[in-house]
């Protein structure tokens, strides 16, 4: 390895960064020069929707699985930073470092049963119980929506 | 964009009187090395560029061929500079900023993405050590000694372009695609930091340079031997479903989604996504060869003004065999369902990356340890299925009972708007309780 003092070690990162940065803001830049400046029209910066009209605001609330999978992750995560000063000095520690490892990863194995056993990391509905919705046939579909032959005023 | 430039000087006046006066500074800094320094970097970014228009090129190339199409082939030879083309095509094109769309943080997600996709590379060891006016320089942009933690942390930062990009967008689709791919992410970078880890362990240092230094007496001596082939491979799963590639790639999953996180993105602000999603996959194989493959390492023939280069063209052979595997997956693997990616990524790749990490010390310390450790790791392995079976009848369970007393909810829902409700919302709504 090449000794280096700490600024020397990061000064080519820091550069790069700036780098990026310059880089993606002249595009940007050039871009806005180069580009039509017209003003938009409405049906253009409005969201976009296959064909239709968007007549509703974009959904505010999510399932409450991804709020779960996130904090689960936090668990793996502060484990996993607890991991690396270990990994660094093993080879000093030897059996005292390998058994605190021990302990300490059975410990989040134990979370983690938890978390497994109580359907937490469970996804999506599991077996359909009910069978769709009962009384709904292809019949029923068509005289919802009013396509039926035999109602030919709703369907126009 | 002026009020951006009149913040430049007084930002880079701070940075600077920062720098001037901290002691890590002290000693300074060389003329000679800024100068090196801004030729690795100038260098480095000028390749990454250069090795993203011609990935894009092989990628469209190489899955024509695969679905017996021509692929582009007008623009230069072969079509070699179709990428470019389209690039510059971007630039005269139109910079729509949607009405409902947060302005500030829509145009800083572009910026949130491309920068940890260059920063990413800089700490990949691409040759070995030459030497210019008697110093010494390693073929790598920069080694500093927590190199590997540099690539986690930067690959963290890039969940925040594709989550900000969606939420700022206004709009459902680019906030589905990167709610998807936030979830994706963070399930997928845990099983990465512990395999990560494994490697950490047998090398005893985080630095790249010493990574690739300790694999560097043979192919014997490579990670992906000398650890067993199952960190690379869960390392492998998890940088794919990381970089949301197929079969990983439901945050952009056209069919449902149009375009992902940056449906709503348009010009040269979607250029800037795109060229960091095909960066990310250059430094992420760049990684995988320098944590698992031996980086620059392979033989070299005593040639004697090539010898330097020797290294460099094995680096770079090796990362083309995985940026092959990926067009290659794209082209044969239909995409997961999204229980099947986050079953996936929690009850097999972290249970198994820490189980391994654990054998991998034991038997560093002795053989008796290992095989200690082996044992347990079958037995609480069968302790795990048990789990998942018990977790498994828990939500059948509890959809019994939500069909036998539906959620008063979900009833008059159901009542109002036939058709609306799906059969699986009401066991879903069940276990949120």
């Amino acid at each position: 390895m090449v000794d280096r003092n700490a600024v020397e070690q990061y000064l080519p990162v820091v550069l790069l960064l700036a780098l990026g940065v310059v880089f993606a803001a002249a595009s940007f830049l050039a871009s806005s020069l180069l580009g039509p400046r017209k003003k938009p029209t409405g049906a253009k910066v409005a969201p976009y929707e296959c064909g239709i009209v968007p007549d509703r605001e974009p959904p505010s609330r999510f399932p409450v699985r991804f709020y779960l999978v996130a904090m689960i992750f936090i668990i793996f995560d502060i484990e996993i930073v607890f991991l690396y000063p270990f990994a660094v000095v093993f080879r000093q520690l030897r059996v005292f470092g390998l058994v605190e490892v021990l302990v300490f990863a059975l410990v989040v194995f134990v979370a983690f049963l938890f978390l497994v056993s109580n359907g937490a990391l469970n996804w999506g509905p599991g077996k359909r119980l009910q069978p769709g919705l009962s009384g709904r046939s292809s019949e029923s579909t068509i005289a919802r929506i009013g396509a039926g032959p035999d109602e030919p005023g709703r369907a126009a | 964009m002026s009020a951006v430039a009149g913040m430049v000087g007084p930002v880079l006046g701070l940075v600077l009187g920062l720098v001037q006066h901290d002691p890590l500074y002290s000693h300074g800094v060389g003329w000679f090395v800024w100068v090196v320094d801004a030729v690795k970097v100038l260098v480095a970014f000028a390749v990454l560029l250069v090795a993203v228009m011609l990935m894009i090129w092989f990628e469209r190339k190489l899955i024509s061929d695969m679905q017996s199409r021509i692929g582009p082939n007008r623009a230069g030879p072969w079509g070699l500079l179709q990428t470019m083309a389209d690039g510059i095509k971007l630039f005269f094109k139109e910079d729509l900023l949607p009405e409902r769309a947060d302005r500030f943080v829509f145009k800083l997600a572009p910026y949130l993405s491309l920068v940890p996709a260059l920063l990413i590379f800089s700490v990949v060891p691409v040759g070995g050590i030459i030497s210019i006016a008697g110093h010494p320089f390693e073929l790598q942009v920069a080694d500093p000694p927590i190199g590997i933690l540099l690539v986690l942390a930067m690959s963290s930062i890039a969940v925040y372009g594709v989550m900000l990009a969606g939420w700022s967008s206004g709009s459902k689709y680019p906030l589905l695609g990167s709610v998807r791919a936030s979830a994706q992410m963070i399930s997928y970078e845990a099983a990465l930091g512990i395999t990560v880890v494994t490697v950490a362990l047998i090398t005893g240092s985080l630095s790249t340079r010493a990574i690739v230094e300790s694999q560097a007496t043979g192919v014997w001596d490579w990670n992906v031997v000398r650890l067993g082939v199952v960190p690379f491979v869960l390392f492998f799963m998890a940088i794919t479903a990381e970089l949301t590639r197929p079969p990983f790639d439901l945050t952009e999953a056209e069919s449902e989604l149009v375009g992902g996180f940056h449906t709503e993105y348009s010009s040269l602000r979607f250029a800037l996504f795109f060229l960091a999603e095909f960066m990310n996959v250059i430094t992420m194989s760049a990684v995988m060869v320098t944590l698992f493959f031996g980086g620059p390492d392979g033989p070299v023939p005593h040639l004697p003004s090539f010898s330097i280069w020797f290294p460099v063209v094995w680096f770079v052979g090796k990362v083309m065999v995985f940026l092959f595997t990926y067009v290659w997956l794209r082209a044969a693997l239909p995409r997961l369902r999204y229980d099947q990616l986050m079953n996936l990524g929690w009850k097999f790749l972290i249970p198994i990356s820490l189980g391994w990490l654990l054998l991998v010390a034991g038997f560093v310390v002795d053989g008796w340890w290992g095989l200690g450790i082996a044992l347990g790791a079958v037995a609480l392995s069968g302790l795990l299925t048990r789990a998942f079976a018990i977790g498994r009848n828990r939500d059948e369970e509890r959809g019994r009972l939500a069909a036998a007393a539906p959620a008063p909810a979900a009833q008059v829902a159901t009542a109002a708007r036939p058709g609306l409700v799906r059969a699986g919302d009401g066991p879903d709504e069940g276990t949120a309780g």
